[in-house]
């Protein structure tokens, strides 16, 4: 998505080296994606139409 | 001499894996000297991978020393890399970036997405690509992985 958009951001981080961030996100299970500083978010490697719509949610509840 | 990190099988399923590259890419690195456990690992790794192909670069920057760069391109921790296109002298940032050693599930994330990169096309559905062309707010996506 990111490489479709300027807007979009997409960041691989390594949780057990940045504990903090994976803590205030609390990440549960991998992998997690985390929408805008946790406006949405979903756990597992989700089907692309599913990341869409939580994005989409995330950004009409912002 | 160090010990590599890729041994011999790895690299040449990488090597055949990067038969598929079309446009050239520069991977941006960004370290620290203190309190990166990862930094030197995260370095050697990519100087390894951007060996496999000539179409691939490697440029090594300092979170510190290089802020405005890294600024430029969001990277905030080390160590970082930072995906980018690269046509003749023009970098073009994607937004693409890894915070932490890619080793193990992120190793091949590392290797799809610099296949993905330098095919300059996301190979998303007509819906996403859809909803990305009306967008108009920032998006951070922030994946979170372990290395196992």
């Amino acid at each position: 998505m990111a490489l479709e958009s300027p807007l979009v951001q997409a960041e691989m981080v390594e949780a057990m080296e940045f504990p903090e961030l994976a803590q205030r996100h609390q990440v549960s299970g991998v992998p997690q994606t985390t929408i805008n500083h946790g406006a949405g978010r979903v756990v597992g490697a989700v089907p692309e139409l599913t990341l869409l719509a939580e994005i989409q949610r995330a950004l009409k509840n912002a | 001499m160090t010990e590599k990190l890729l041994n011999e099988e790895i690299a040449r399923q990488v090597k055949e894996v990067f038969a598929q590259l079309q446009e050239p890419v520069e991977v941006l690195f960004f370290g620290r000297k203190e309190d990166c456990d990862y930094c030197a690992d995260t370095l050697q790794l990519a100087q390894e991978i951007v060996e496999l192909s000539d179409k691939l670069g490697l440029s090594v920057y300092d979170l510190d020393e290089d802020l405005s760069l890294a600024e430029q391109y969001h990277v905030d921790k080390a160590p970082g890399l930072a995906l980018a296109g690269k046509d003749g002298d023009q970098i073009s940032d994607y937004g693409i970036r890894y915070a932490g050693i890619p080793s193990g599930h992120e190793f091949s994330s590392l290797i799809h997405d610099l296949v993905l990169v330098s095919s300059r096309d996301s190979g998303l559905e007509q819906k996403t690509r859809d909803f990305l062309k009306g967008l108009e707010q920032p998006v951070l996506l922030q994946v979170f992985v372990t290395p196992t």
